[in-house]
């Protein structure tokens, strides 16, 4: 039975499916009879928390476990937020609808910096006090995980607990300790200190940091014995000791992603030079193709899922792919499933492949050259030449395909207005390429191009983290450059970027002083910034003067090669002298090889404890 | 080729999964139960379905029903329920599998249970039925007409248990008039002040125009 006051309120705000829970594959616990409960928190709406791969594997995991119960909370949209706030609805569980305040540990996955200050919401509508140090032993032990860990010094002082890396073993340990440590009864700090000993787990409190006078950092240190002076991040050697998830919740009402989700690696051998997933989780470890097909198998039987996606940063760089399509081509049509290849990349891209998945389904090509020219591709290690694009497109547009769409960003290090300019000139090529085939199929006479332009965010954790970001001005500049070099009506631009980029760059690279700033911000109205239409830049500008924080300190400045950075106690396995290295070959253009054609040296090894790859075997196809 | 209905109820969370998820939900679930429904053909095979007078979003219902096909000579309809039930969604629960008696577009009276706890409930079923007359203004596809409400439901029993208020109600829902138990409930909402959304509304049955159950 629904509560009276939460039926008033679904009652008043659109898609109220968003709030009920109940979906297929949904698990429910007498809660009388577990010895631990999880509230799992996605700081965004349910359409996208539900797409989220992480919280399908940890919710199955840490529920198998028959003491443990793990349940989710999303953040209710404006409307949902504003009922709760009014009729005094605490944030709840979808599960048991119990507030979050009736759980043992609360967990953020931090996903994009732009969604932090909807932690500090879901927090103030459980009626959680933001700051660590504010909360005594009463309150939920509030902890956060996923890839933003990698700096989430500007939301530190708001967790007891942070975990770097892979959460599989991880969230297991730390369930278990606070389990343990319920049963003891012992304080927090006692509980803290034990947590600290487990790979990956980062207790903030316990590093102080002391800053220059211009605001860099002078040094971070330990303040508790026993406690590592540098936090390396878990991760598991074995891919395939760990089974991917085959039950998942079903959202009723739909997701981003709604379809079934298949892990086939992790990590990435590239090595883009911006890409913050590329480096932090190195080295790539797949699963073979055996487990996979059958994973997928039964994930689809257990959902219903009509749509299974092969998931990874890079799935055509999966040494076994052919083999699992060709497995999973089996089934599939018997069963009424589609597959879909997401990030399929420009340079090996071979006519079986798209054979083997336009059996299934046909749309349109995808592309991510990232860079205009050659030059510039080669300064971010993207390793795809022109060659390439035309090899692939010529095979696509034989193949019946009609519409490419290539994203690209602007701003990246090193860039000119010949870089820009090189975006337009690639996109012409393809639609005169197109033009040039004879044999392409009947009624497929006419192509779309379309370039889709993001704004460049330098990252910690890679070569670029010491490059400053361009300015709006700058920016600006460059796109009305693009829009001016476009000749062609089958070419359509699209740029979106806006000062959330500004905003993200600087939370990205900051410290621990911005946390004021974003409390101050919340306050003001500050949440989903990630939404165009909910990102309120004065209101943040604002924020920043009153707390006399100069955000362009931390987006608009060189890092220097030895500078201290908020991150650098925090280690994911990818040393500082080989981001160095990286970034000094970059301003040379000089490329870096794939990690399965050959090690670079990176010292994400050291977490395996051997070499990443048998180079014997050719690995690339 | 068999045409099969299958009952189910819509309560608590599920009530608040519209026509469109519950298509694709219901697909889902049909496709997780492995039973031999049958799949249209075509480019693009997906199950048959066809949902039988669906309810508005946050209303609850004991019989809703979903039509569906199966090549089964002879469906084991005691089989299918208990193959269908683990794999519903919450506050889903089919109560009967049986073969199709009336066609859907039969269907031309809902009976409804509605009640609130909320004070007030009371006096608005004392104010409907002294009214003469309640016109509200209801939109069809081409034009918008005024209908009075008295001249459909003429009066409604209160029954008082402890803070709960409830009344019975059968109202017109078939494809000549439908009359949403929303609308009149909004119309006293406007009327009396009473807020509409403090009832809760339950549908319990089906006729037919000859006033038979819908089965
Ligand atoms: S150690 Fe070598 S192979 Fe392994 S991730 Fe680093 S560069 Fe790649």
């Amino acid at each position: 039975m629904l509560d009276p006051k939460l039926k008033q309120a679904l009652a008043m705000v659109q898609k109220p499916g968003r709030y009920t829970g109940g979906e297929p594959g949904c698990v429910y616990k007498d809660k009388e009879k577990v010895d631990l409960r999880f509230a799992f928190c996605f700081p965004d709406t349910y359409e996208v928390g539900m797409s989220f791969l992480g919280e399908k594997i940890l919710y199955e995991l840490i529920n198998a476990h028959p003491n443990w119960w793990m349940e989710r909370a999303f953040m209710p949209w404006l409307d949902m937020k504003e009922q709760m706030e009014q009729l005094g609805i605490p944030l709840y569980t979808l599960e048991s609808k119990d507030p979050l305040t009736s759980f043992d540990i609360v967990g953020f996955t931090l996903q994009y910096e732009m969604s932090f200050t909807n932690i500090l919401a879901m927090l103030d509508l459980a009626g959680i006090p933001f700051y660590a140090k504010d909360r005594g032993e009463e309150w939920p032990l509030i902890i956060a995980g996923g890839p933003c860990v990698c700096n989430g010094e500007p939301v530190a002082p708001f967790f007891d607990v942070m975990q770097l890396g892979e959460g599989e073993d991880q969230l297991q340990s730390l369930c278990a300790q606070v389990e343990q440590a319920k049963k003891e009864g012992i304080s927090k700090e006692e509980l803290l200190l034990r947590l600290a000993k487990i790979p990956g787990v980062y207790v903030p409190a316990f590093y102080d940091v002391e800053y220059e006078e211009d605001g860099r950092i002078h040094a971070i240190t330990p303040n508790h014995p026993g406690v590592p002076a540098v936090v390396t991040k878990a991760i598991l050697k074995d891919m395939n000791a760990y089974k991917p998830p085959v039950n998942f919740v079903v959202p009723l009402i739909g997701a981003i992603h709604d379809r079934a989700q298949v892990e086939v690696l992790r990590g990435c051998v590239r090595g883009c030079r911006f890409c913050q997933a590329g480096f932090i989780y190195r080295p790539m470890r797949q699963r073979d193709a055996e487990g996979l097909d059958q994973a997928a198998r039964d994930l689809c039987a257990n959902t219903g899922y009509e749509e299974v996606s092969l998931t990874s940063l890079s799935t055509s760089d999966h040494s076994q792919l052919e083999e699992l399509l060709d497995r999973m081509n089996t089934w599939v049509e018997k069963e009424h499933v589609n597959i879909a290849l997401p990030s399929l990349r420009v340079d090996n891209f071979s006519e079986s492949l798209i054979e083997k998945t336009t059996k299934v389904r046909k749309s349109g090509l995808t592309f991510a050259p990232e860079a205009g020219t050659q030059r510039l591709r080669d300064v971010i290690n993207k390793n795809v030449t022109w060659e390439e694009i035309e090899r692939t497109c010529t095979i696509a547009f034989k193949a019946g395909y009609t519409s490419v769409k290539l994203y690209f960003m602007m701003g990246l290090p090193t860039e000119t207005m010949e870089d820009i300019e090189g975006i337009a000139d690639t996109a012409h090529r393809i639609v005169d390429l197109f033009y040039a085939i004879k044999d392409k199929p009947k009624g497929k006479g006419s192509v779309q191009v379309t370039i889709s332009c993001a704004c460049f965010v330098p990252k910690p954790h890679t070569p670029f983290q010491f490059c400053p970001q361009d300015t709006m001005e700058m920016l600006e500049e460059k796109q009305a450059h693009l829009r001016a070099a476009v000749r062609s009506r089958k070419v359509k631009v699209n740029c979106h970027f806006s000062d959330i980029s500004f905003l993200e760059a600087v939370v990205a690279k900051g410290n621990r002083r911005l946390a004021p700033v974003m409390v101050e911000a919340y306050r003001n109205g500050c949440f989903f910034d990630g939404w165009d239409e909910c990102f309120h830049y004065d209101t943040w500008l604002e924020a920043f003067k009153k707390c006399g924080i100069d955000p362009a300190f931390y987006a608009y400045r060189t890092i220097g090669l030895d500078e201290i950075t908020p991150w650098s106690h925090m280690d994911y396995g990818v040393t500082h002298e080989f981001l160095v290295r990286e970034y000094q070959k970059a301003l040379q253009a000089v490329t870096t090889r794939p990690c399965n054609k050959a090690c670079s040296g990176c010292g994400a090894n050291q977490l395996l404890g051997g070499p990443c790859f048998e180079y014997n075997q050719n690995l690339v196809h | 080729m068999n045409t099969i209905r299958i009952w189910f109820t819509k309560e608590g969370d599920a009530s608040y999964i519209s026509l469109l998820d519950l298509q694709r939900a219901m697909g889902r679930c049909l496709k997780r139960s492995g039973l031999p429904v049958w799949y249209t053909q075509g480019f693009n095979p997906h199950i048959y379905m066809t949902f039988t007078c669906p309810l508005s979003l946050g209303q609850e219902s004991l019989v809703e029903s979903v039509d569906v096909k199966t090549e089964e000579e002879s469906p084991d309809f005691e089989e299918w329920k208990n193959r269908l039930n683990p794999v519903m969604p919450g506050g889903i629960r089919v109560t009967k599998v049986a073969p199709v008696v009336h066609k859907g577009e039969e269907v031309a009276f809902a009976r409804y249970t509605i009640w609130t706890r909320q004070p007030g409930g009371e006096e608005a079923v004392r104010a409907y039925n002294q009214a003469q007359q309640l016109l509200v203004e209801k939109k069809t596809k081409r034009a918008v007409k005024t209908i009075d409400l008295k001249e459909i439901l003429p009066r409604v029993e209160a029954h008082l248990e402890g803070d709960k208020c409830t009344f019975e109600a059968v109202l017109p829902a078939g494809k000549d008039l439908n009359v949403n138990p929303t609308l009149l409930l909004d119309s006293w909402q406007e009327a009396y002040g009473f807020p509409a959304r403090n009832w809760n509304i339950l549908r319990t049955q089906l006729y037919t125009g000859k006033m038979e159950i819908f089965c």
